[in-house]
């Protein structure tokens, strides 16, 4: 062995040459389709999700519109009942005497 | 000779293999490039809609002394509808369906007999009546939302406020008036749908937000709207009049606070009205000979213009001559020499205001044409008769003052109110301009509009003209029209402690059919203000055809005495001694 190759062999670990990686074309074609499928996966998800909360929204729209139906009644039902008619109608009123005379406190 | 064969048969193969490919790639071509459009449009109408989003209609109150109450409010119920032709047993459903609506079972049963495939069997269901009906299981009849205009206070107000039909549109009153911006306009929402055609919600959903009308507050006050509705009722009825119609004002403002009409309707059940001219704002609507109540006009033009003063005189003869026609006084009073205007006010003589007409003019013997353009330049120009006051009603009447060119007893019949048509708003205004010293108002029903971005627009009282007649001449008018009420044809409105002003008016009405009156019908008004020294408001009351002999003094005056001693005490005005 020659001088030369004990210093090669000393610094050896010094430098490293890069090791190639090299995909054949079943495997290149495998981790496309999987790429691919992954992606179209993760699309397919949001969309399923995006749809989910339409119908949550829909459902939510729907109770709310119930609400506001409800409290249309009430406030109906509300003005209704405070209605001059009703309260001419009612018996407290009934049984009021008019005023008649009215002195005013100068 | 096997091998020419095989090698025909793959050549034809691949003919026939190129062909196919040929036709597909024609086909895809055909579908994907050429009729892309068609087919584009085809899936998008598939699954995306385009709806409506409704607006709301804006809500109309009415004052109840500092707070607001409700007179037309929204209110989602359901309609009732039937498919009569998958139905097994109409008779028994039409059964079912009366028990829970509480309609007759035969007229149900009409309507599915009448309906092919759909048919409208209830409206203005509640949720609780909507319950009970789909309890039934009935094949064939289902439900779906639909938006009612209610009224509350029922009754109150109702020609003033109109109804919506239903097509949604406003019709009669501030409904109709008002229409486009109480509707709003609607938002559209193109969405994407599911299978069953039910919105999903998506980024990509084009919406435009509808924009709600703009809710109003009126001018009129519940309390004196009703009480004028209740001493309308009981005035035309005790008359026996055919009805009758009652306008309050406030003269400071011309903000009206009632306006009522006998008789009336509930815009609930507007479909039950059988007389379309009930859902008339008769105050607005309905253009009248006013009468005597017009020679208050005649008179301030006489005093405004410094043609006479209350205390100047005259000779009433009873009857004038004019251009061969001999006009007289009502019931043929004669007060005979040195007569005052106070007195022509106070008993309605016809020649004492024909002496003023003479007198706008340059000989004061006759009626010239001076003197004919200077009464209507007055009444068109100052208190604008024959023009629209602009009031947010539907369908207001201008009223008709003939031209100058018109003959002199054309004018003469004018300046005691007949020959001329005014509508009670346009009486009430210009009484109004008399009551606070000489400013003519706008009428007006609308005090505050909400918008629908929430902003409150209130209305500004709009004064068209200033000046209309001088102080003076305003103080001398209200008194000689309180001399009316104290010892005229008014006394039925006298009120120990307070000075009121009006003055009658008993007016015939034209023949529709040709020329002259109708016999033995008139029309009674009256119009007011009080108290003199301080106007809180203005009352004009009409009674069409009663029934009773006599004047305006016994069919109008009496309403407007209960209405006007109702409201001195609502507004707390105390006794001036």
């Amino acid at each position: 062995m020659s001088t030369a190759t004990y210093a090669m062999r000393r610094n050896q670990n010094l430098a490293r040459t890069g090791t190639e990686l090299k995909l054949g074309p079943v495997s290149a074609t495998v981790v496309m389709i999987l790429t691919i499928t992954v992606l179209a996966l993760l699309y397919l998800n949001q969309i399923t999700k995006s749809s989910v909360f339409g119908y949550q929204l829909s459902a939510l729209q729907a109770q709310q519109k119930q609400a506001l139906q409800s409290k249309q009644a009430l406030e109906v039902e509300a003005a209704r009942l405070t209605s001059i008619q009703q309260i001419q109608n009612s018996q407290a009123v009934k049984g009021l005497v008019p005023t008649t005379q009215v002195t005013y406190a100068k | 000779m096997q091998s020419l064969g095989q090698n025909l048969r793959v050549s034809s193969l691949k003919f026939v293999v190129v062909v196919l490919g040929v036709l597909i790639v024609s086909r895809l071509v055909d579908l994907q490039i050429i009729q892309y459009s068609h087919y584009r449009q085809l899936a998008f109408s598939e699954h995306q809609r385009k709806y409506e989003i409704p607006a709301a209609r804006g809500q109309i109150y009415v004052k109840d002394g500092d707070n607001k109450v409700p007179l037309a409010l929204n209110q989602t119920l359901k309609l009732v509808y039937a498919d009569p032709s998958i139905m097994e047993d109409k008779a028994s459903a039409a059964t079912k369906l009366a028990a829970v609506t509480g309609d007759p079972a035969d007229k149900l049963l009409d309507a599915l007999n009448k309906g092919h495939e759909y048919a409208v069997l209830k409206t203005r269901v509640d949720e609780k009546m909507a319950a009970a009906i789909t309890s039934l299981h009935l094949r064939g009849v289902g439900m779906v939302n639909q938006d009612y205009r209610t009224y509350p206070e029922g009754s109150l107000a109702s020609q003033a406020l109109g109804f919506v039909n239903n097509d949604g549109d406003g019709q009669y009153g501030v409904e109709g008036f008002l229409n486009t911006e109480l509707k709003g306009n609607p938002g559209q929402l193109n969405a994407k749908t599911d299978t069953n055609g039910v919105p999903i919600a998506t980024t990509d959903n084009v919406i435009k937000q509808p924009t709600d009308g703009t809710g109003l507050v009126l001018t009129l006050d519940r309390n004196i709207q009703s009480q004028a509705e209740t001493f309308l009722k009981q005035g035309v009825e005790e008359v026996k009049a055919e009805s009758g119609s009652v306008v309050v004002l406030d003269p400071d403002t011309g903000a009206v606070k009632a306006m009522a009409n006998y008789p009336t309707y509930d815009p609930n059940d507007y479909t039950k009205v059988a007389d379309y001219t009930t859902f008339s704002n008769s105050v607005v609507t309905n253009q009248f000979e006013p009468g005597s109540v017009f020679k208050v006009f005649t008179m301030a033009a006489g005093l405004d213009l410094g043609k006479v003063k209350p205390d100047s005189t005259y000779t009433d003869n009873g009857c004038e001559q004019v251009s061969g026609y001999k006009v007289c006084n009502a019931e043929n009073h004669h007060e005979g020499p040195n007569t005052t205007m106070t007195v022509v006010l106070r008993d309605s003589l016809n020649t004492g205001v024909m002496y003023i007409l003479k007198l706008l003019g340059t000989d004061p013997n006759k009626i010239t044409s001076t003197s004919k353009q200077s009464f209507r330049s007055f009444i068109t120009d100052h208190f604008k008769f024959g023009k629209r006051t602009g009031i947010e009603q539907q369908g207001e009447a201008s009223g008709y003052v003939p031209p100058p060119t018109s003959s002199d007893v054309t004018f003469a019949n004018m300046s005691f109110g007949q020959g001329i048509s005014t509508t009670m708003i346009q009486v009430a205004a210009a009484v109004g301009a008399i009551a606070n010293g000489g400013k003519l108002y706008q009428p007006y029903v609308v005090a505050e509009r909400d918008k629908a971005d929430g902003s409150v627009q209130k209305t500004a009282p709009k004064v068209i003209n200033p000046k209309v007649i001088s102080k003076q001449t305003a103080t001398d008018l209200g008194n000689m029209m309180e001399v009316v009420v104290h010892h005229g044809s008014g006394y039925r409105a006298f009120t120990p402690g307070y000075k009121i002003a009006g003055k009658t008016g008993t007016a015939q009405i034209p023949n529709p059919n040709g020329p002259g009156y109708i016999e033995g019908v008139n029309i009674g008004s009256f119009a007011g203000f009080a108290p003199i020294e301080d106007p809180k408001f203005v009352v004009m009351v009409r009674v069409n055809k009663p029934k009773v002999a006599g004047f305006a003094e016994s069919t109008t005056v009496p309403i407007f005495a209960n209405l006007t001693r109702w409201l001195l005490q609502y507004y707390a005005v105390p006794p001036s001694g």
